[in-house]
């Protein structure tokens, strides 16, 4: 057995994560347009930047993907020429990290849609600490603080947790997240 | 369609990529602990210099490029403009309340988003993502599995973005209408990401079998097609920002335009 990630994982964890890099392309000028509406709106669709550590690590299902799949999707995202530059690189670090300590907390062996919200909320606190620095929240009125970490913590739950928990769901309808998966004991238990 | 997307080599293409990106990210973090607004209009000024005249892209390319970033200033600036704290009262309606330490900060907001998105883009237009990978491997020593990953999966962009075009003309044809609401929003991911999500995995799948078929190794001892190394312009970079940062720091104490040295709420 060997240790560590092997190329296939690798190689199914970018490509997720790319075409997850795409998507937060797509959604830095939608994220834009919605925030023209006022009052922290925008924070609501804000988790769909956390959603590629929870979909690639729920079809992988190994540790190390999370952050792999964050980061590699803030590449993306910042190669093709996100309106954010290098701030995507620093976010997706954290955001990554945030959940893969989630997951490691449950020994990579849960995958139902609690952890994964709780992945979530990680990565969310994770970038709401990121923009004290980044974007003097700590400065705004302690209402409209509020509102931004309510609704952005709301939208992880909601896009990063359990979108992509149904997302996955669905996609193990199709039989290609077990090209990827480590053989789990149920199937030991199938062989005998 | 075909995309003409030629742009002429200039000085910012010589550079080692990695030694570009790393800089880039030092001064991400020097941009952080920047609180003074003046400065930080010059500094954009220094990075609109770089992007206007040195990534050899025609000015038309630039300004399409470069649209977003109005976006981009309104929604880091927006909410600290109106939500902002501050003493020194402008207009107070209903919820929105600006003030002159509010509106500034706001300002200094929407300006750092810009100097970052304006240096990411500098970077992206001069960069192949190739030779950024190969950079990574040689130099900082990234191992192959990650950066060949990275490199295969930068080819199937295109094709991931074939089959989205043929996705969204299927789904025309027989008529699938999306709802509205989060419903609808979730509907319409679920009909858009598992075909492209399930076809990628397949074929990274295949790839990556196919590549340890043919012996592609984890063994760091390898030898590349590109040689990546240094040159005078990684010098010629960091003297660009050597000279540009201290004369942004010194224009900002001669020739302020706003009389605030710090946008932080005390």
């Amino acid at each position: 057995m060997q240790k560590g990630l092997k190329l296939t994982d690798i190689l199914v964890t970018i490509i997720i994560a790319l075409i997850f890099g795409v998507i937060y392309k797509i959604w830095g000028p939608l994220y834009g347009l919605i925030s023209t509406f006022g009052l922290q709106a925008e924070q609501l669709i804000y988790g769909m930047w956390f959603i590629a550590a929870t979909v690639a690590f729920l079809i992988i299902r190994k540790p190390g993907v999370a952050v792999l799949a964050e980061v590699a999707a803030a590449h993306g995202e910042f190669i093709f020429g996100g309106e954010w530059g290098v701030t995507t690189l620093i976010f997706g670090l954290g955001q990554g990290i945030a959940a893969e300590i989630v997951f490691a907390a449950f020994g990579y062996k849960r995958y139902n849609v609690l952890v994964v919200s709780l992945a979530g909320i990680a990565s969310g606190l994770a970038s709401i600490g990121i923009d004290f620095y980044y974007g003097y929240i700590g400065d705004l009125a302690v209402w409209n603080l509020l509102l931004l970490v309510g609704f952005r913590l709301a939208g992880s739950v909601m896009i990063a947790g359990i979108f992509a928990y149904l997302i996955v769901r669905t996609l193990e309808k199709t039989g290609v997240t077990s090209l990827v998966r480590p053989a789990s004991n149920q199937d030991f238990k199938a062989l005998e | 369609m075909r995309l003409d997307f030629s742009y002429k080599q200039t000085w910012l293409h010589q550079i080692n990529p990695s030694f570009k990106f790393i800089l880039i990210v030092i001064l991400f973090i020097h941009i952080l602990f920047i609180h003074n607004i003046n400065v930080m209009i010059n500094y954009m000024a220094a990075a609109f210099i770089l992007y206007v005249a040195f990534t050899g892209h025609p000015w038309k390319r630039l300004l399409i490029i470069s649209i977003p970033f109005v976006l981009l200033f309104v929604t880091s600036s927006a909410s600290m403009i109106f939500f902002g704290q501050g003493e020194n009262t402008w207009l107070k309606w209903g919820l929105v309340h600006i003030t002159e330490e509010s509106f500034l900060r706001g300002l200094h907001l929407g300006f750092r988003g810009i100097i970052f998105a304006t240096l990411g883009v500098v970077f992206s237009l001069t960069t192949r993502p190739v030779y950024l990978f190969y950079s990574f491997m040689q130099q900082l020593k990234l191992k192959p599995k990650y950066a060949y990953s990275f490199m295969a999966a930068f080819r199937l962009i295109p094709i991931m973005i074939e089959e989205l075009q043929i996705l969204s003309y299927a789904l025309k044809v027989r008529g699938v209408q999306h709802q509205k609401g989060v419903a609808g929003f979730f509907k319409k991911l679920q009909s858009y990401s598992i075909p492209l999500l399930s076809q990628s995995i397949r074929r990274a799948h295949r790839i990556a079998v196919a590549m340890e078929a043919k012996h592609f190794s984890a063994t760091t001892k390898r030898t590349f097609y590109y040689q990546i190394g240094f040159s005078k312009f990684d010098i010629l970079f960091v003297m660009y920002f050597a000279v540009v940062i201290p004369a942004s720091y010194l224009l900002a104490i001669h020739f302020p335009y706003f009389p605030v040295t710090d946008v932080r709420f005390q």
